[in-house]
């Protein structure tokens, strides 16, 4: 077997995974009933947002516990380009009078937005080393979630606003599906191309060493910003995505859960890989909204202050402890060992 | 050495495809299995009607449990034409996402013919969109008009909402005018009053209403102050309210969360201005102790068309006595009403429906022309409240709404008086005198 | 100036009025603002207290912060209890959770430092679900020791809110008499400023950890405690003060308890006198913005050490 798979091409081995999941992706839209599919198209999407986050902390070394921040933005760019109309009465007035905008160009135009903001944001925070960066990008999020509340005219507050069902990615669930599925294949194959292209072996130079990168004359500091405009790109347009496939944005795209799920499914996965938080965000996302509701009804009605948020939580402490280094790191541990 | 980690690495690369493999076809197994043992065949051995509310608040977990006693009742003496009734329950936790999904969850997978609940607008809204796809009748909560909007504008998508547990939003500009009447009629002069809102878009909607109504009364706002959620600084307002020379405070809050804070700094400094408005935090049975007797005198409009101290029809009477044999305390929050109202409603609509020959009476649409044939302007449905809704083709677009008025549903105005809340307004239902605070002159 | 007050008496008297006004309106944001500022001081300094001695970012410090309140809140509803008695119970038992948790949960991955943030912040997440399924979504406010208003020229002050003050300077000085005086406060200054060489030098770091854990979720508890009861708790708290702490302390400086506490009292000051000046709405808005604003241009802080 092993003998067999040495002689496979490392493309070629990608390639083949590529398939097998694609083959297995669909069988399963098949066959589940239709509450599972649309929670797998949502995790396929929450994938992105790892394996985004990765790219800024695994490879360029930057804890950025900012990143719902670009979520948010791509989310209610396309939004508000959805329903322009909001913006009546406002001193954006001029814009509510916009054509109807493509969804996949509404999309993208979230992206681009998003990625705008994730320049401003690498180059402001550029003088920020270690934890006031880290601390600096948690805050963040904060600041946008009240600008949603201050102008709820236009955001819609805390809850939101609905953009339709007609401007959702495909009239049926199903539909959805694909399209999630398309694009977390198309962004993954991309980000994992820059990765192992040049671009990427400068970050990782950069995260090792930055004064060793300094002095090999790598600029840091636009191989820093250039990871967040990636990054933050990817998820603007997973955000946009988001909002499209719900039919609704609100603010919870910007807040400290998401953070936390992204963290986790890319810390489970395996930072510095693209692999790993793909399977941490199958793992992690599909957790928290399928497997656990359940398992929950048990413990409400024996009256107990337990929900699955909860379960969650205390599941995560465990892995936590049990394996600090990272549960893919561990398991790879133990299969290479046997 | 080179040889070996060749093989490690391409082991490692299987496992991870292997992996990932596994991951989601488990996942597929998972859901089908979960799926057929709650799918059932389609004759009808039961009716299931769904609730999908916050369950960590109160206002959530008293739908849940209103609506566990009226299906009791209702199993009590045979269920619906003979059919047992069973209810399932989803959390929309507040959270828009949740909420969508556990809608599609209740129906698709749970099989709900019906669904009740709901509390928050904008989750409301996002709800509804699942509703229209999924055609399923939702007998609601939440206070936005933006919902009946929909219904007048799409009528044919979003016909299957009804909003049943309290008044349209704007309509608390009317309660709140009648209380400033009722304020100027017991001698107290009004002329300028101090508004502390909630910053979301429902006080917007409700403000619409209300300032034309002040100016008709030569009412004065001498300022209008926005708080966000989860805001605590009462003090230098309620000094400046003062300060400016008004007479009341008028809150119009229900998401700031903070009405305690509100009622304990106003109490603690004693200044000659009223509280009066509307503040969700004070619609608690349990508001007396939270702030230790600091609401004392706070006048305020209750939500739902209910004080608990003075209900208004005899089937309420019955509801609240039986609600606190079951569960040891009265209902938790106004949403009960509606919640149990909301079965009973679909229960007589499913009725009347099979009576004129329906074919399925169960199929939405047909509730829907049921329910609109039902609770009319002209004979509303008496439950624990008088129900009507407005006809498609209303005037305001409050299509589907709950009907305001005396004769139907309004907030009555009513106060905290030495421990208890009593209904203070109009007169003919009221249980009790306006008392004013004796730091009040 | 005389002669145009001369000219136009209604100009002059106005200037009065106003003056006054202005003496006035910078009353209500010195005394307000420094009930705040107190409560906030001592939520950060124990933050940094933590992340001086050992590195670490507790994530669920903001637990801590409104747990003393809840605590307190639960002991004087269900057992009765007089409210200064649970107030020092409950701050103990924080204090002593803090350490429970400490050793069990951070300890094993105290190596990994995005581990430990997931870690606390999980359990900050737990917490904040735990309060919300029992105690609900809306504020309850902790039962006043202290009643009644004092009037300061023309403006009213309430009590509480002196007691407040006091409590938390007292507690401020307490903990900077510590720190300076005593002999384990300067061991475990000894230990920020340098782990290692502490270790050399023969104290017990870990031990020293423990203490800090300890002491500084006493002090976030006592911040809840007294913010209950001139305000209210509520479970949003957990994550609101978290960020709060952060801002401060990174403003003040990582590491340095001074800094935090400065900061403190800078950024209490602008979130009242936005509230009081302009409208609630702003306050925390403006408040961060200026935060990040400062440290666009001071990247370590007013008063922190360098990050390597």
């Amino acid at each position: 077997m092993n003998k067999c798979l040495k002689s496979i091409n490392f493309k070629d081995k990608r390639i083949l995974g590529i398939l097998v999941i694609l083959f297995i992706s669909i069988i399963v839209s098949r066959f589940a009933p239709d509450a599972f599919v649309y929670i797998l198209g949502l995790t396929y999407l929450f994938i992105i947002l790892a394996v985004s986050w990765d790219i800024i902390v695994g490879y360029a070394g930057q804890i950025n516990l900012g990143h719902t921040v670009f979520v948010g933005i791509g989310a209610y760019t396309t939004a508000l380009l959805q329903v322009p109309s909001r913006f009546q009465g406002t001193f954006f007035e001029f814009l509510s009078e916009m054509p109807q905008i493509p969804i996949f160009a509404s999309i993208l135009f979230g992206g681009i937005a998003a990625g705008i903001v994730g320049f401003l944001i690498g180059v402001i925070t550029l003088r920020l080393r270690g934890w006031y960066f880290a601390l600096v990008t948690a805050i963040l999020p904060f600041i946008f979630i009240e600008t949603t509340i201050i102008e709820s005219e236009i955001f819609g507050g805390e809850e939101g606003f609905s953009i339709g069902l007609e401007r959702a990615l495909a009239p049926t669930s199903l539909g959805k599906y694909y399209i999630a599925l398309a694009l977390m294949l198309v962004s993954v194959v991309i980000m994992f191309t820059i990765v192992n292209s040049r671009v990427g072996l400068k970050f990782k130079t950069v995260r090792e060493d930055l004064n060793l990168a300094e002095a090999v004359g790598i600029n840091t500091v636009n191989y820093k910003v250039l990871a967040f405009i990636i990054s933050s790109f990817f998820a603007g347009i997973t955000g946009a995505a988001i909002v499209h496939y719900r039919s609704t944005v609100s603010p919870g795209l910007y807040d400290i859960p998401l953070m936390l799920l992204i963290i986790l499914a890319a810390v489970i996965g395996g930072l510095g890989t693209i692999l790993g938080p793909i399977i941490g965000g199958l793992i992690v996302y599909l957790t928290r909204y399928w497997w656990l509701k359940g398992a929950i009804s048990a413990f409400t009605v024996a009256g107990l202050p337990i929900n699955d948020d909860i379960i969650l939580y205390i599941i995560l402490i465990a892995l936590a402890i049990l394996a600090p280094e990272g549960l893919w790191v561990k398991v790879r541990r133990f299969v290479s060992e046997t | 050495m080179k040889i070996l980690s060749k093989r490690k690495i391409s082991r490692r690369e299987y496992l991870k495809y292997a992996a990932a493999g596994v991951v989601v076809a488990a996942g597929a197994i998972g859901g089908y299995a979960a799926w057929q043992s709650t799918r059932k065949p389609l004759e009808k051995e039961e009716i299931i009607i769904g609730v999908l509310a916050p369950m960590a608040t109160r206002q959530g977990s008293v739908q849940r449990d209103a609506a566990a006693l009226a299906i009791e009742e209702i199993n009590a003496t045979g269920g619906i034409l003979g059919v047992p009734i069973k209810m399932v329950v989803g959390d929309d936790k507040l959270d828009p996402d949740a909420a969508v999904s556990e809608l599609r969850r209740l129906v698709t997978v749970e099989n709900a013919d019906v669904l009740t609940g709901g509390y928050s607008s904008g989750i409301m809204a996002a709800t509804m969109e699942p509703m229209a796809e999924l055609k399923t009748v939702f007998l609601a909560d939440a206070s936005s008009p933006a919902h009946p909007a929909k219904v007048a504008e799409d009528y044919e998508k979003y016909k299957y909402w009804f909003r049943i547990t309290q008044n349209n939003g704007a309509s608390f500009a009317f309660d709140m005018a009648d209380m400033i009447d009722m304020l100027r009629g017991k001698g107290v002069p009004v002329d300028k009053i101090y508004i502390i809102r909630d910053e979301h878009v429902w006080a917007d909607d409700v403000e619409k209403f209300f300032n034309p109504l002040l100016t008709e009364r030569n009412v004065e706002v001498v300022k209008n102050v926005k708080i966000p959620r989860g805001y605590t600084e009462y003090e230098p307002l309620i000094i400046e309210a003062h300060d400016l020379g008004s007479q009341v405070i008028l809150p119009i809050v229900a998401l700031s969360g903070t009405g305690d804070v509100l009622a304990k700094h106003w109490a603690t400094l004693k200044l000659p201005v009223l509280l009066a408005g509307h503040d969700l935090a004070a619609l608690d049975l349990g508001f007396w102790e939270k702030t230790e007797g600091a609401c004392n005198y706070y006048i305020f409009i209750a939500d739902g068309g209910v004080v608990q101290t003075a209900p208004p029809t005899s089937v309420c009477t019955n509801f609240i006595e039986n609600y606190t044999k079951k569960y040891g305390h009265p209902p938790e929050a106004h949403q009960g009403y509606g919640a149990y109202d909301a079965v009973y409603l679909y229960k007589m609509a499913v009725e009347e429906a099979a009576k004129a020959g329906a074919a399925d009476p169960l199929d939405s649409d047909t509730i829907v022309k049921y329910l609109e044939k039902l609770a009319t302007l002209e004979s509303p449905v008496e439950l624990t409240r008088n129900i009507a809704f407005y006809p498609p083709g209303d005037e305001n677009k409050w299509d589907h709404d709950l009907a305001w008025g005396d004769k139907y549903v309004r907030n009555w105005i009513s106060e905290w008086i030495d421990g208890k809340w009593y209904q203070i307004w109009p007169e003919d239902k009221a249980n009790a005198e306006l008392k004013l605070p004796p730091w009040f002159k | 100036m005389v002669q145009v007050a001369l000219k136009f008496p209604i100009f002059f008297n106005f200037l009065i009025q106003w003056k006054l006004k202005m003496i006035e309106l910078l009353m209500r944001i010195l005394v307000y603002g420094a009930t705040l500022s107190g409560i906030y001081a001592l939520i950060a300094s124990g933050f940094t207290l933590i992340f001086g001695v050992s590195r670490i970012m507790n994530f669920s410090h903001g637990a801590f912060f409104i747990l003393g309140a809840y605590f307190g809140i639960a002991l004087i509803h269900g057992i009765g209890l007089n409210p200064y008695l649970s107030i020092i119970i409950s701050i103990l038992i924080v204090g002593l959770l803090a350490a429970a948790m400490y050793k069990s949960i951070i300890s094993p991955v105290r190596e990994h430092e995005v581990m430990v943030i997931i870690v606390t912040l999980a359990f900050a997440l737990i917490v904040e679900q735990v309060i919300l399924l029992t105690f609900g979504e809306h504020g309850i406010s902790f039962p006043s020791v202290i009643e009644g208003v004092v009037i300061v020229g023309t403006v009213l002050i309430p009590s509480m809110r002196l007691f407040v003050l006091a409590v938390a300077i007292i507690a401020l000085i307490m903990l900077w008499t510590f720190i300076g005086k005593t002999r384990l406060g300067k061991e475990i200054t000894a230990a920020s400023q340098d782990a290692e060489a502490a270790m050399l030098m023969g104290l017990d770091v870990d031990r020293l950890l423990i203490v800090t854990v300890f002491i500084s979720a006493i002090l976030a508890a006592l911040g809840g405690v007294l913010y209950a009861q001139v305000y209210a708790a509520n479970p949003f708290m957990v994550l609101k003060s978290l960020i709060f702490a952060f801002a401060i302390v990174i403003l003040g400086g990582l590491g340095s308890v001074k800094g935090s506490i400065i900061a403190a009292f800078i950024v209490g000051y602008i979130l009242t006198a936005v509230i009081v000046l302009y409208g609630a709405r702003w306050s925390e808005f403006v408040a961060l913005f200026l935060i990040i604003a400062i440290l666009v241009l001071r990247p370590s802080g007013l008063l922190g050490v360098k990050e390597q």
